[in-house]
């Protein structure tokens, strides 16, 4: 893994905690291979519009089917590898 | 008209869980916002979405539902709702040049969130209502409560208000002139009358039915009118009274909502003038502020003085401090709203209307 990923990593988690709220986990509360739905976080359907709203302004990636977000939005190893290959900005 | 069985009120003041009114706690920059208690009845996964005026409301009712019979209706009184996040989410629309927005804030801001999120979290799909009749809301709301209890006599509904502070819509009021321009604590509202007022918000949440067994106080009767006319809402008071045993039966304490402001000052004086002068007479709004619900705070307090049978030393103007057994509330919200509520203990009031 480069720098550049294991940082990229630790925004990610930032941003998840501040645009979900999630006061109580600090970055290093959530592992990089935790389901972000279901049993891992325990996310749920808003949080995934508001997940797709972030990589949106932050990374300026649309995502547009609702099939491709089933597939990125599994856990922060696979956002950070989507954005890693689809970021704009 | 409707018994109070239990209520919670969420208010700057420690009135949550436990109720202190021996200490004021002072307003800062003009605001007296509530100070938020620990929210253990709130799965932590749905208060971390939760605007505040939604988490405070959620947060009295809860207990409120826990361990009686399911509701027959919520009902819940607000001019604003979530007006903080209803305005994070119109910025967001201008920042984001309308593109994708962040659905949180909107779901949040509607002004009926709060009912729904008490309706969601309890599983409660009964009758579901949110009265936003600005200055009005909370008397509105405790009129659809008595209207529901006409249908259904054997019901129990949660009904209350809620308003939050908002930094925006705080500023806007301030340039309309609704708050003092020169920093005034709460502690000295009365002492200094001019222009304006101080900002407030807060909560309360009650289940009311018809039954008097196990009630704290009865809402005897309500009366709303919108008008700026003093000698109509003077009128309005002197009906009021009338059907309600006027001059035979006499409030002992009459609780206003006067703030500070001496624009509004002649309502208050005005229906004070109406009584004997050794009835009692309290105010509130250097303990909750100024907010379109803060009617609710005052019914709080009284429902407290007929439990308790003694008024706060901080809430007193002047008069005796015990002893009674009806209370008159008097409320006008920028001199447009005015409401009328007469409340008692449940004995007193049953026994006086016969």
């Amino acid at each position: 893994m480069t720098m550049e990923t294991t940082e990229l990593k630790q925004q990610v988690k930032e941003q998840i905690i501040k645009f979900l709220n999630l006061t109580t986990l600090k970055p290093e509360d959530i592992k990089d291979d935790e389901p972000l739905f279901g049993e891992g976080l325990g996310l749920d359907s808003i949080d995934s519009i508001e997940l797709i709203v972030m990589l949106s302004r932050e990374y300026g990636i649309n995502i547009q089917d609702p099939k491709d977000g089933r597939k990125v939005l599994v856990d922060v190893n696979t956002m950070v590898d989507y954005i890693e290959k689809n970021r704009t900005k | 008209m409707l018994y109070v069985h239990s209520s919670n009120c969420i208010s700057p003041q420690q009135t949550f869980p436990e109720t202190e009114l021996c200490e004021l706690r002072e307003s800062e920059n003009n605001q007296l916002r509530v100070k938020e208690p620990a929210y253990t009845n709130v799965p932590p996964g749905i208060l971390r979405r939760m605007a505040r005026a939604v988490r405070i409301c959620v947060g009295a009712a809860l207990p409120l539902i826990q361990g009686i019979q399911e509701p027959d209706g919520i009902i819940i009184g607000t001019a604003n709702g979530g007006i903080e996040d209803c305005i994070k989410f119109l910025n967001q629309i201008i920042e984001y040049n309308e593109g994708l927005l962040s659905p949180g804030s909107f779901v949040q801001s509607t002004s009926n969130a709060p009912a729904a999120q008490i309706s969601l979290i309890s599983k409660n799909t009964n009758y579901n209502n949110t009265v936003t009749h600005r200055g009005l809301a909370f008397e509105n709301a405790l009129l659809d409560a008595v209207m529901l209890l006409k249908e259904k006599p054997d019901g129990i509904f949660l009904v209350g208000s809620v308003d939050e502070i908002s930094d925006y819509n705080f500023n806007i009021d301030l340039l309309a002139g609704s708050f003092r321009k020169e920093i005034v604590s709460n502690r000295k509202l009365f002492d200094h009358p001019t222009i304006g007022t101080i900002a407030g918000e807060g909560v309360l949440m009650m289940t009311v039915s018809n039954q008097p067994e196990g009630s704290i106080a009865r809402l005897n009767d309500l009366q709303t009118i919108h008008t700026s006319d003093e000698g109509l809402v003077l009128e309005t008071l002197k009906q009021f009274l009338k059907r309600n045993g006027f001059p035979r039966i006499v409030p002992e304490l009459l609780i206003t909502g006067e703030n500070g402001d001496i624009r509004l000052d002649k309502y208050y004086q005005a229906v004070e003038a109406l009584f004997p002068e050794n009835i009692s007479v309290a105010r509130f709004k250097h303990l909750s502020g100024e907010y379109c619900t803060a009617s609710s705070f005052g019914f709080w307090m009284a429902t407290e003085i007929l439990r308790n049978g003694k008024i706060p030393d901080i809430a007193l103007k002047k008069g005796k401090k015990t002893g009674f057994n009806k209370i008159l509330i008097y409320n006008n919200y920028r001199g447009m709203q005015h409401g009328f509520m007469l409340l008692g203990k449940a004995e007193a009031l049953s026994s006086s209307k016969q």
